[in-house]
């Protein structure tokens, strides 16, 4: 990225965050919480940091102007310790993280090839540069369709979450990660205190793992109807879809026991919550901050009403900049969609773009700025 | 006087109510003990931590109960008994005989009881139709992690709005996974050295004497004195570097994380490294300071394991290393193999 594009990104940055400071607020209390930022494009986070007052913590987010803000799942008694021991945990959020990436495959024409080392590049997923063979820098932009499939997702995670886990809709708040992702933060008092152990406990849970299959196969071969199990939880789901799915019990009674095997394993897939382990477990995660902007996409981690999951529209309300016009060198860029309008495709052209389309291609690495 | 309530109390001696009555109508002065029958309560006590050494777990008959003074009064005294002994192993076998027992008895509880119990150790439950408790998930995923048999597994458990159903087996069983923390902990609680009475010291050593008659042959957990000693392997390198030998950079590190686990200060430690052969202050200064967690990240470079000191040659054992793996554990367990004599 070349400098005029970085002054360009913090330029847009710092407009976004006088405008709306106020909007972000960090958990409370907000002095048991660790602060990690990205300050410098291409450089390490900077963590460990801790503010007294929400005060503080918008003068220093003006004053840096960050690509990107994280802050701690997890309060702690002394959070700037540099030594993670030392910061003596007090309890943490549960922390849910579902990446797009993983629960549906990005497709050829939402993502561009680059070549660093022939300065080549084109539209597609290539691994390797055509003409010189060198490993080639993959472009994945947001796409609405992946992105469908985790609000799908992420509404699955949300339903096991009250019905099971017994969750009230007030402790939970559901974001739109600003990229490829969905995040779902449980504060709820009683679960503040699950170890390690027990997340890792949840995790499985959630991801259907260590399944007791026997037992449902035996229920499930000796034809006993819904009615007459006395199932509860996940087993259920997986009882009643299974018997959804053959349409009778007479059906399951009459089928090999490996058909009705490989059927359970299906429906177990169909009904897990693909959620990011690691992101779970870690209770000292640093989550990125609500209202903040990603800088992999410049669109801002949006909190979603529960009530308006269904129909959220991240590309259009995720968007953080206005529309002022923009001129942009665009190096290559699939068609894209953002702010409910269509742009490109583009090669090698300087374009004028809405201030809103030109962070994301300079944020997806795609183009440089070229003065307004 | 001696109601129901009485009786769960000395059945079940961990209970809050225990030592509420116990501070309600016992004076605890020392001679009025010996009026309630103190010394009936210390044997007692000895027989409670032998039974959970011999047979692990203490058992409670229904004489016990009826002397119920006696009972109440004989938990507290065993726990001091088990902290003087500042043993880890028969920390955990009292404590795991102590939340035995009490598993054994619960099983014939009523659910009223049952439920009562583990509302006061902080494990409540509520009781549903069909002869099922359910518990808070929170509450399950802390007892229930220890338990390594798939049907413990949340996955594979009955869970609905935020609790976990079972049976009333397994709901005891979880009310001993935190009768057995309470009591351990409790053993952990140190003892004022001067307060304690000679009968006490005495009934400490005839648990110790049965303890030994179990444990011989058996490596013994015992630490042995809190030891200052180097280990063989890093005292071997720290006589050749003080004799002027080039050390590999291993060994210099070995050596340097030692020192700093020893909370020696970086200048003693670099005027000791000032003997090598190519010894240069500015260079050492940096990574010793380093290695001690002043620079770079932070973070703090531990000594290596044994496992790593012998992959790298430099392994030489004494009879102190038994059973450790770690150099910094060096000489805090006992020789395993002299016999002991009760």
């Amino acid at each position: 990225m070349l400098q005029t594009s970085l002054e360009f990104l913090k330029r847009e940055f710092f407009k976004y965050y006088y405008e709306n400071i106020s909007r972000l607020v960090p958990p409370e209390p907000i002095r048991s919480r660790e602060f990690g930022f990205f300050l410098e494009k291409g450089k390490g986070m900077f963590r460990h940091k801790c503010f007294n007052s929400l005060r503080d913590f918008h003068e220093f987010i003006l004053n840096e102007i960050p690509l990107d803000i994280y802050v701690s799942a997890a309060n702690y008694e002394d959070p700037c310790n540099r030594d993670m021991s030392e910061k003596k945990l007090v309890n943490a959020e549960l922390f849910f993280d579902i990446d797009a990436e993983s629960v549906a495959a990005v497709s050829e024409e939402e993502s561009a090839w680059i070549c660093q080392k022939c300065n080549q590049y084109g539209i597609g997923l290539r691994d390797g540069c055509p003409s010189c063979g060198a490993p080639t820098e993959l472009v994945r932009l947001v796409s609405e369709k992946q992105l469908n499939v985790a609000l799908r997702e992420t509404e699955k995670l949300i339903h096991v979450l009250r019905e099971d886990f017994g969750i009230a809709p007030e402790n939970m708040r559901v974001f739109y990660s600003g990229n490829r992702g969905y995040h779902v933060h449980v504060n709820q008092e009683d679960f503040l205190n699950v170890t390690g152990e027990g997340r890792r406990e949840i995790i499985d849970y959630l991801l259907i793992q260590g399944l007791d299959e026997k037992e449902l196969l035996n229920f499930l071969k000796r034809g006993v109807s819904i009615g007459g199990v006395s199932l509860k939880g996940v087993k259920r789901r997986v009882y009643m879809r299974v018997l959804e799915k053959a349409g009778s019990v007479e059906k399951l009674k009459t089928s090999k026991r490996e058909t009705v095997l490989k059927m359970l394993e299906g429906i177990v897939e169909e009904l897990k919550v693909r959620i990011d382990p690691v992101v779970t477990i870690d209770m000292h995660r640093l989550m990125r901050m609500p209202e903040s902007i990603n800088s992999s996409s410049g669109m801002v981690k949006r909190r979603i009403r529960l009530e308006d999951l269904p129909s959220f529209k991240p590309l259009e309300e995720a968007i953080a900049f206005g529309d002022e016009e923009t001129c942009l060198k665009v190096k290559i860029a699939p068609r894209f969609r953002l702010g409910g309008r269509t742009f490109g495709p583009f090669k090698d052209e300087e374009v004028e773009l809405p201030a809103y389309a030109a962070v994301y291609i300079v944020c997806k690495g795609l183009g440089e700025y070229a003065g307004r | 006087m001696m109601s129901e309530n009485v009786l769960r109390a000395a059945r079940y001696p961990f209970l809050p109510e225990t030592r509420e009555f116990i501070s309600r109508n016992i004076d605890l002065s020392l001679e009025s003990l010996e009026k309630t029958g103190s010394e009936a309560a210390l044997k007692r006590a000895v027989e409670r931590v032998k039974n959970a050494l011999i047979f692990k777990e203490v058992k409670v008959t229904a004489l016990d109960e009826l002397n119920y003074v006696r009972e109440m009064l004989s938990f507290p005294i065993a726990i001091i008994l088990v902290s003087m002994i500042m043993n880890e192993y028969v920390r955990r076998m009292y404590a795991l005989g102590e939340s035995r027992g009490a598993y054994r008895r619960m099983l014939n509880e009523s659910d009223e009881t049952l439920l009562y119990i583990g509302e006061k150790m902080g494990v409540g439950g509520v009781l549903d139709d069909e002869n099922t408790i359910r518990v808070k998930i929170p509450t399950y995923l802390k007892l229930a992690y220890s338990f390594h048999a798939p049907h413990w597994k949340l996955v594979n458990r009955a869970v609905n709005n935020g609790y976990v159903s079972m049976g009333k087996t397994e709901y005891a069983r979880l009310i001993q996974v935190e009768v057995n923390n309470y009591v351990y902990e409790k053993t952990l609680e140190p003892v004022p050295a001067g307060a304690v009475p000679d009968s006490f010291r005495r009934a400490a050593d005839e648990i110790v004497g049965v303890w030994s008659r179990l444990e011989t042959g058996k490596a013994s957990r015992v630490p042995l004195r809190e030891r200052e000693d180097t280990p063989p392997c890093i005292g071997r390198i720290i006589r050749r570097m003080e004799n002027g030998e080039n050390a590999s950079h291993f060994e210099r590190l070995v050596v340097a994380t030692f020192m700093i686990a020893r909370s020696r200060n970086i200048d003693e430690i670099i005027e000791f490294f000032s003997k090598q052969p190519d010894y240069k202050y500015s260079v050492t200064k940096y990574q010793v300071e380093h290695l001690a967690g002043i620079r770079g990240g932070g973070k703090k470079y531990s000594v290596p394991s044994c496992r790593t000191m012998l992959t790298n040659g430099l392994c030489y054992p004494d009879e102190y290393c038994k059973g450790i793996k770690h150099p910094l554990r060096y000489g805090e367990k006992n020789v395993a193999d002299e016999p002991r004599v009760p």
